[in-house]
Parts: C-alpha cells; sequence; structure tokens
C-alpha cells in the first residue's frame, strides 16, 4: 500500500521524516567530509530502499515516493539539515527518471526495480579527456553491428565508477552534420566484456572518480534510451530540478562554522582585519541564502528552474572558495600541513578543506560556462 | 528599455503590486531621456517640485502611512517595488528622505496631535519635513550630544540633512538633560543657519547651525525618541536600498544595450567573452541585491523585533550599497570613453549610487553593525 505523503501536512511531514532519520542515519555518516564509496554507505542506501525513500521524486507507480514539488523541497532540506551524504543516487536522481520520462515499456520495467533494489548502481559516462566543457565533441564511438553497439573510446571524470556495475554514456553514432546530432544515449552493463575502469586519485588523495575505457565493447541496441542519435535532447533532458542543489548555501556555512572554530581557537576575532573579512563572507552566504529561498520558491509552486539558476552555482561556489582562503590564511603554518588543528571537541584540516574545495568551480559545467550561459540565455548578449 | 532583471521570471506578483510597478513605469517613461534631472542638478533646492507634487497627486506620499492619518498603507514589499522604479528613474525627489524617513519619525513619533494636523499635509505634498539627526561624518548613532536643547532653546549643528533647501521643517534630534528628543524646527526659524553641501548627484545636502532657536513642538518625547529614529532609519534605510537596486538595474540595462549595439573590430562588443563574463558578474550583484531586498522587505512587512530589522536592514543596505557602486563603476569601463562625459546618461547612475550608498551608512558601517548585531 502507497503512503499520499503529498496529503501531508507539511510540519507532520518534516518531523516524521526527522524522526526517522534519528532513528535510522548511522551518526558517523553525518556531514560527511568526502563523497561516501559504497562500502561505507551502500547498509544506508539498502535501508532507504527498503522503507521505500530510495527514489523521492519518482511517481509512486514506478515505486518512489511521489513527492510533489513542494515536499520534495522539504526532503532534501531535512536530509541536508541532518547532514545526509550522499550515495551513488545517480540511478535514482538522473537514469530513473529519463528512462520514466523517455524509457520504452521495456526499458522501464527492467531497469528501475533494480535501482530500487540495489542491484544496478548506476554511473555517468558524459565527459571525455577531449571533451569537457565542449561536451558536444564527444568521441566514443558506437558503430553498429547487427542487433549491436560496438563501442570504442574513453570516459573521464566518471564518479563512482568503481562503485557502480551499470554506467549511462553519451556515445558518437554519426559523424557529419551538427556535432550534437550524432550522438546516442545508451545503457551499458559495467561487466560486459572490454570495460576496464581505472580509478583516479585527486588532489584530496581520495579516489572519487574514475576513467572508464570501452574496448570493442558488445552493447545491444535495445540498450538505447530515446532513439539513435536522440542523445543530447536526453541529456538536456536530465538537467532537472536537482541543479538547484549546487545552490544551496549549506555547504558553505559549514565551512563558516569550521572557519568560526578556527579562528577562535587562534585568537583571530580580535583582529578587525580578520573579523571585517569574516563579516565579508558571512553576509556572502546570507545573501545567497535569500537568493536560494527565490529559487526555491520557484520549485515549491511547481515551476520550471531555467538557465538563470546558474547564478546560484556561481556565487555559492565562489563564496566557498573565499571561505578557503580565509581559513588557510587563518591556519598560517599548519595549512602547509596534512593534520588537522584540534579545535573545541574536533579538529578542523584547512589545508583539506582547501583542496577538497577546488573542483567546485569547475564540475557541473565550469564557473566560466555558467557565465556564458547566463550571457547567452538571460542576457541575450551577441554571439 | 527591456527588464534583464528576473522578476518576470521567477517572482510571483499580486494584482495590486503589477499596478503599482505599471504605474511607476509610466512615471519614469516620461522622462526616460532623464532631462528633468539634468535641468534639476547643480542648483537649488537640488530636486523637481512639481514632480514631488505629482507623487502627491498619485497617492505615493502617504504610501506606508496608516489611514487613519490619510495614508494608504500598503507594505513594504509594495513600496521597494515603486522605489526601484524611482531608482531607475532617477527620479529627482526626496522620496526616502521625507515620505519614508521623516513621515515615519512622526507616526513613531508620540504626539498625536502632530500627526493628525502634519501628516495629511505631508501627504498632500503640501509640508515637506527633513529629518536633521546625524552629528558626524560617518556616524549611525541615535542618541544627540553635539545639539543641545536648554529652556526651550537649541545649540549646536547638525550635518548630512538631505534636500534641506527645499524642506519646509526640520525634525531635529536634540539632547535633553541627557535624552535624546525630537521637535519640529521651521525653517524660516530665527537663528537657525542653513549652509548647503554640493552632492556628487546634483543635490544638496544642508548643515544646520542653531543659535538660541527656539523649539517647535516635541514630535517624539525622550521616552521613544531615539527608538523612533533608530526604527525609522532602518526603514529608510530599506527604502534606499530599494533606489539602489533600481539604479543598479537600469545602469547595466543600458550597458548590456550599449555593448550590443557598440561595434569594434566588426562586431558588436558584447560578443567578446571578457565582456560578456563582466556583465554576468554585474547580473549575479544585482539579483543578489534583489534577493535580499525582498527578503528584507518580507521581514519588515512581519512582525520582527527591532534587532532583527536593524541586522536586516544592516544587510541589505550593504549589499545595496556595494553592488549598486559596482555596476556604477563597471558600467563606466564597460562603455568605454563616452562613459566619462558628463553627457553621456551612464554617470548619473554611478553619482546617484555614490550618493545613496553612503547615506544613512556606507556598505563598510553596515557590515560594521552587522558584525556587533550578529555574529
Amino acid at each position: 500500500m502507497t503512503i499520499d505523503y503529498n496529503a501531508m501536512d507539511d510540519g507532520e511531514f518534516r518531523t516524521m521524516l526527522r524522526d526517522w532519520l534519528v532513528e535510522n542515519y548511522p551518526d558517523e555518516l553525518r556531514f560527511p567530509p568526502k563523497r561516501m564509496h559504497w562500502d561505507q554507505c551502500g547498509e544506508w542506501y539498502m535501508t532507504l530502499a527498503r522503507k521505500g525513500w530510495l527514489a523521492p521524486g519518482w511517481p509512486s507507480e514506478y515505486g518512489g515516493m511521489g513527492l510533489d514539488a513542494n515536499k520534495l523541497v522539504i526532503l532534501m532540506e531535512e536530509f541536508e539539515g541532518y547532514g545526509v551524504g550522499r550515495t551513488p543516487d545517480q540511478g535514482i536522481t538522473l537514469i530513473g527518471p529519463l528512462l520514466i520520462q523517455q524509457g520504452s515499456q521495456e526499458q522501464k520495467d527492467y531497469y528501475l526495480p533494480k535501482v530500487l533494489s540495489g542491484e544496478h548502481i548506476w554511473c555517468q559516462g558524459y565527459s571525455e579527456p577531449g571533451a569537457g566543457s565542449d561536451l558536444a565533441s564527444l568521441r566514443t564511438a558506437a558503430v553498429r553491428d547487427g542487433d549491436h553497439y560496438v563501442v570504442n573510446g574513453h570516459k573521464i571524470w566518471t564518479t563512482l565508477a568503481m562503485d557502480a556495475n551499470m554506467i549511462f554514456a553519451l556515445v558518437r553514432t554519426k559523424k557529419e552534420g551538427k556535432k550534437q546530432e550524432g550522438i546516442t544515449f545508451l545503457l551499458i552493463p559495467l561487466d560486459t566484456p572490454g570495460i576496464t575502469v581505472r580509478a583516479i586519485d585527486n588532489l584530496g588523495m581520495h579516489d572519487e572518480f574514475a576513467e572508464v575505457f570501452f574496448d570493442d565493447v558488445r552493447v545491444p541496441v535495445s540498450n538505447v534510451v530515446g532513439g539513435e542519435n536522440n542523445g543530447w535532447t536526453m541529456a538536456k533532458a536530465l538537467l532537472g530540478h536537482e541543479r538547484i542543489l549546487i545552490g544551496s548555501p549549506k555547504m558553505a556555512s559549514l565551512a563558516m562554522i569550521r572557519l568560526q572554530s578556527l579562528a577562535e581557537v587562534s585568537g583571530k576575532f580580535d583582529d578587525p582585519v580578520f573579523v571585517a573579512s569574516y563579516t565579508q563572507l558571512k553576509l556572502d552566504i546570507e545573501d545567497l541564502a535569500a537568493a536560494y529561498k527565490r529559487f526555491v520558491a520557484v520549485l515549491k509552486r511547481g515551476g520550471p528552474i531555467g538557465p538563470e539558476v546558474s547564478m546560484l552555482k556561481i556565487w555559492n561556489t565562489e563564496t566557498q572558495h573565499r571561505v578557503m582562503d580565509l581559513m588557510l590564511d587563518v591556519a598560517a603554518e599548519c595549512s602547509g600541513v596534512t593534520d588537522p588543528i584540534p579545535v573545541g571537541d574536533g579538529a578542523v584540516s584547512a589545508s583539506d578543506e582547501f583542496i577538497d574545495a577546488r573542483p567546485s568551480t569547475i564540475y557541473g559545467g565550469s564557473n566560466q560556462i555558467q557565465r556564458n550561459i547566463l550571457s547567452k540565455a538571460v542576457l541575450r548578449l551577441p554571439s | 528599455m527591456e527588464d534583464i532583471s528576473l522578476q518576470s521570471r521567477i517572482d510571483v506578483l499580486t494584482e495590486e503590486q503589477m499596478m503599482i510597478q505599471g504605474s511607476a513605469e509610466a512615471f519614469i517613461a516620461r522622462d526616460e531621456g532623464l532631462n528633468k534631472v539634468r535641468e534639476n542638478r547643480f542648483q537649488q533646492p537640488g530636486f523637481d517640485q512639481a514632480t514631488w507634487r505629482e507623487m502627491a497627486e498619485a497617492g505615493w506620499l502617504g504610501f506606508l502611512l496608516p489611514e487613519e492619518y490619510g495614508g494608504i498603507g500598503l507594505s513594504f514589499s509594495d513600496l521597494s517595488l515603486l522605489l526601484i522604479q524611482l531608482g531607475k528613474g532617477l527620479v529627482p525627489a526626496p522620496f526616502s528622505a521625507t515620505a519614508v524617513l521623516a513621515a515615519r519619525l512622526i507616526v513613531k513619533g508620540d504626539n498625536e496631535a502632530f500627526k493628525n494636523e502634519m501628516l495629511p499635509a505631508l501627504i498632500a505634498g503640501e509640508w515637506k519635513p527633513a529629518v536633521a539627526w546625524q552629528e558626524a561624518r560617518g556616524s549611525m548613532a541615535v542618541k544627540a550630544e553635539k545639539l543641545r536643547c536648554e529652556g526651550g532653546k537649541l545649540n549646536g549643528e547638525k550635518c548630512f540633512v538631505p534636500d534641506a533647501g527645499g524642506a519646509d521643517a526640520f525634525l531635529v534630534s536634540a539632547d535633553n538633560d541627557g535624552a535624546t528628543v525630537l521637535y519640529r524646527v521651521d525653517k524660516d526659524a530665527k537663528g537657525l543657519k542653513i549652509s548647503y553641501e554640493q552632492r556628487i548627484d546634483g543635490g544638496f545636502y544642508g548643515k544646520l547651525s542653531f543659535n538660541n532657536v527656539t523649539v517647535g513642538e516635541e514630535v517624539a518625547s525622550a521616552a521613544v525618541a531615539e527608538a523612533a529614529l533608530a526604527s525609522a532609519l532602518d526603514e529608510a534605510r530599506v527604502a534606499a536600498s530599494a533606489e539602489l537596486l533600481g539604479v543598479m538595474t537600469r545602469a547595466l540595462e543600458i550597458t548590456i544595450d550599449y555593448i550590443s549595439q557598440r561595434e569594434q573590430f566588426g562586431k558588436p562588443i558584447g560578443s567578446f567573452q571578457v565582456l560578456q563574463h563582466k556583465s554576468v558578474d554585474l547580473f549575479v550583484l544585482s539579483e543578489i541585491s534583489r534577493s535580499v531586498l525582498l527578503q528584507t522587505a518580507a521581514l519588515f512587512d512581519g512582525d520582527a523585533d527591532d534587532t532583527a530589522r536593524a541586522i536586516a536592514a544592516s544587510q541589505v543596505k550593504a549589499r545595496c550599497s556595494d553592488a549598486a557602486l559596482q555596476v556604477g563603476k563597471d558600467a563606466i569601463q564597460l562603455h568605454g570613453g563616452i562613459g566619462y562625459t558628463d553627457e553621456c546618461n551612464i554617470g548619473l547612475y554611478l553619482k546617484k549610487a555614490m550618493y545613496l550608498s553612503s547615506l544613512w551608512g556606507n556598505a563598510s558601517a553596515h557590515r560594521g553593525r552587522y558584525a556587533e548585531l550578529a555574529l
């Protein structure tokens, strides 16, 4: 029997979520500093699955919670507020909604239950060494051979590929014409012969992402989503509500709290130069929170989030970087040391934080690309 | 000129708010060339008396005032829509200083008879009071110290009184035996000397010297004067922030328009990525400012206490002051040489931003107050 969460009172819904998190979410995983691997969070993933809360945004007929936009925002707020870390969730946030929207009946019937049961863990194969910001120039080729495609190429920055057993990839099926029009969206089991996954250590010495090599990999034609050469449209259809998450002030606020404890033990609140910088940052984040609320209100009304949401990403990540700059400054010599500095009950590693913050202005479309988007789609400046 | 703000994309206005905005847009569209601004620059009183009368006729001067005194009793969220437009049009009239600061100060005072008598006159545009509260450059202190009242006589000085030349009377804060009291002093009072400082935007600040000036009515007694002044000033800061938002929004619109047309190297300079990214940064600043203003106006419409209002007023004034200056500066840069001429209107926006961003506490003063109150 499915519960109609949307009929619940907002406050009641919030309380229900919070109570359940307190009881079920592992304490040691609250506010994880890095993306969690499957061996850390797999159990939590399955707890969510058993509760039926793994896919809050999916319609209930597909096994989701069927939340409307307003309730979905509340759930995001509660999970974020409690410090629930991200699972390898690309099956839930990306491929599931795409299949529900664009997949064939067979694809829905086959793949969706496997996401919900944890049998399929997905990763995203978009970027290539030669196709980053200019994603449409991707070259991983899929050549038709009877009922199969033969895939050859190289994907990179594939987050948590080593934990996944499925990859959804953009592959080139046509070399002539407009480059966006020769791309196909393909579902590929990672245990198919010819696939090699190689983890990449990032600057934080953490193997968060990977490279995926395809060497004569045979994939059934039935694994195409949305038809051959329609991949670019499929990829764009994935730019959903999750985009707003990048604008959430939570990360920056938490970093400010750590900066504050570090500054306190360092006696920096007696330094007016520090206090001025600190206040400026505090307001940069508070002002972001006001902008974030304005966009969340759009979601709650069920309205579309357009290209303007890029402004949140720019402001959020660049503010976060300035917080890190100040943290590094306060840490003094310890900014060149990997061991954390003891503060109160805990410890803060300025160098780790600083390094871990580097990619935020790069991933999900670098901030320069975000500025291109705003310039064209919102300001309508000439090209 | 096309509105580039996100308002039409993501905000929801009530029908009444659309009407307010629409009539304010029509009002400023009549002087899109900014001729009135130029005509009134550098000469007393530094603003347009006819514009003031028209605003009175439109009912705008009673916007925030309770209906019992002849006002319309609308909200800060409503008012900000009007003020944004006044900022966009660089409308030469002391709206925030008189229809917000002075008017709200009278409402927050405790002289009922004075309210009943003078507020309708203010709303009708027949009586323009200006508030003389400040005693030192950079000060936000509402406790009067330098201007003293003894035996009904005022002695001392007040500074930075906006548009004093067009005022009929002053609302003056004075130290009376250790307590701050607010008095009315008419402009022609014996012993009152007014000298003027030219403002960058073409208006004037008045500097008031009191030499045994007999006080008029008590507008706010010692029991309420400081709190009333602090509270009315915070409201005026929100109003000035809304005007600043209008100033930066229109400056950016003009600039985007200009770089889309202006050709060099055989193409519009707005097609160059460096200029595009600069424009986007200014746009982001303006929308962050708008978000804070929306939030602050809503807070002022609710039942937040004085401290929460002061924190919010400082937050919005700090952001809008900084952002308007930044947009103003970069708008000149993006215009190139023509932007440095007086003939080009873009400079008028920078100068208005310079005036409003420094009025009632600049960005760093407000960050300082925010730190004191909120950290």
